[in-house]
């Protein structure tokens, strides 16, 4: 059990990365990462939508009709957005402005529709919860990484802190714009496919 | 109990939105006072951005605080340019977005109107525009000296451009810069002018339009125009009081 649990945990943040191996969520992933601190509040709030999201449709699981399962799903997951949403206009103002609508979008990002529908829908609450929370964390891990990389080549900054740009760096332009996001990511499917040989398609 | 039989279906649907609806208007009810004060201490910074002044936006403290204490006076004016009220400046009273939004009906349709003027103590004074850019509206404040006839800066907003493209008329500083020191004429038929192509060379009252965004350039520069004439009467008479001096 134990051994299942934790599978659950990283599956989804190394074997089955959403981005990386599922190909999910990449449009939001090139819109949310020139800088960190966005990247990071936009992977917390997809981490709180898709556990709580995966944890209320597992404790429904056996009420819910078959036939509108994906509209009960739809209204838990679009709650949950527009909750983040809502505390996010309350407590951080000037992130929520600059994230603008792809706080909203979230209810469109597969891995949430996907991790219900695949797993929350037939397992109990708390490995439901753990497997929203990993794939949030998946999901958000490439974020920090590509948002790491943009920053820091794009503004010289990190977090808004001059790093590179105090030691005379010129900031290359090309880091800001969403086609190097896109090249990242594919730099990134690159390194994990060639440390993690199973993932290679023959 | 069957849970496929369409009873089921039914009331199990109606009763989740239900819950739902409710727990979203407990969230929106209890969080109203908070996003309200963020919104009002967004537009004041947008206020004070465009009049020049630079300043600590670390909390919305900060920015009240550093409005209350560079605001001359702030009141209103209608079509004749008569003050028919004020805005409070000790508790920093403003027009808001959706306050702007009213007025612009009331301007397009020929009602009354009441537009609000900032003063500032650093001889600038501050007036709203609004209008409609390509995705939604467009919005923002033009700081002109006091005799209303040179620009000293400006500052946009916008619910919904293109981010990069129509967006750049809030993220690019270079496009705002260009506003500083043209000069308008309100009584002219059309006081500014927001150039596709780029500007002639010499021409005060225009400047370069963003390429790539022909639609939001335009209603930026439709809101400017109407908002500024809509002004015409005011600005007249403050032009007329700074030569008498």
């Amino acid at each position: 059990m134990a051994q299942k649990l934790k599978e659950t945990i990283l599956n989804p943040i190394l074997k089955g990365n959403p981005i990386t191996v599922l190909i999910l969520g990449v449009c939001s992933s090139l819109a949310v990462t020139v800088e960190l601190k966005g990247a990071c509040v936009m992977a917390l709030s997809v981490i709180i939508v898709t556990g709580v999201s995966s944890l209320i449709c597992s404790l429904l699981r056996k009420t819910i009709p078959n036939r509108a399962r994906i509209i009960i799903q739809l209204v838990v997951v679009a709650m949950m957005v527009i909750l983040v949403d809502q505390v996010l206009k309350a407590f951080a103002y000037a992130i929520d402005k600059q994230l603008s609508v792809y706080i909203g979008l979230i209810i469109t990002n597969c891995i949430v529709m996907g991790r219900i529908e695949a797993f929350a829908l037939g397992n109990k609450p708390w490995p439901s919860l753990l497997d929203g929370v990993a794939n949030g964390v998946g999901y958000g891990l490439i974020l920090v990484i590509v948002a790491f990389f943009r920053e820091l080549l794009g503004s010289g900054t990190l977090f808004g802190f001059p790093v590179l740009s105090s030691l005379g760096y010129v900031n290359n332009g090309l880091m800001i714009l969403p086609p190097m996001a896109l090249i990242l990511i594919g730099c990134i499917i690159w390194v994990h496919r060639s440390i993690d040989k199973s993932l290679q398609e023959k | 109990m069957n849970t496929n039989s369409n009873v089921y279906t039914v009331i199990y649907t109606t009763l989740i939105c239900v819950i739902v609806a409710a727990v979203l208007a407990f969230a929106s009810q209890s969080l109203k006072p908070k996003q309200d004060a963020n919104e009002k201490a967004e537009t004041i910074r947008q206020i004070l951005t465009a009049a020049q002044f630079e300043f600590d936006a670390s909390s919305n403290e900060a920015i009240l605080g550093f409005y209350k204490s560079n605001i001359a006076e702030a009141f209103l004016v209608d079509a004749d340019g008569q003050k028919t009220g004020t805005l409070d400046t000790k508790t920093a009273q403003i027009y808001g977005v959706s306050d702007l939004k009213a007025q612009n009906y009331n301007i397009k349709g020929e009602a009354d109107y009441n537009l609000p003027v900032y003063i500032f103590k650093n001889g600038t004074t501050a007036l709203p525009i609004y209008g409609a850019g390509l995705w939604g509206p467009v919005w923002g404040y033009i700081a002109l000296d006091s005799s209303c006839t040179q620009i000293a800066g400006a500052y946009f907003d916008h619910e919904s451009e293109t981010p990069g493209l129509g967006g750049k008329i809030k993220d690019d500083p270079e496009f705002r810069a260009q506003f500083a020191g043209k000069t308008v004429n309100t009584a002219d038929d059309v006081p500014f002018h927001i150039v596709k192509g780029g500007a002639p060379a010499g021409q005060t009252n225009a400047i370069d339009a963003i390429s790539g965004a022909t639609m939001t350039s335009k209603g930026l520069d439709e809101a400017i125009n109407i908002w500024l004439k809509a002004y015409s009467n005011y600005a007249a008479a403050a032009n007329n009081t700074t030569e008498e001096e």
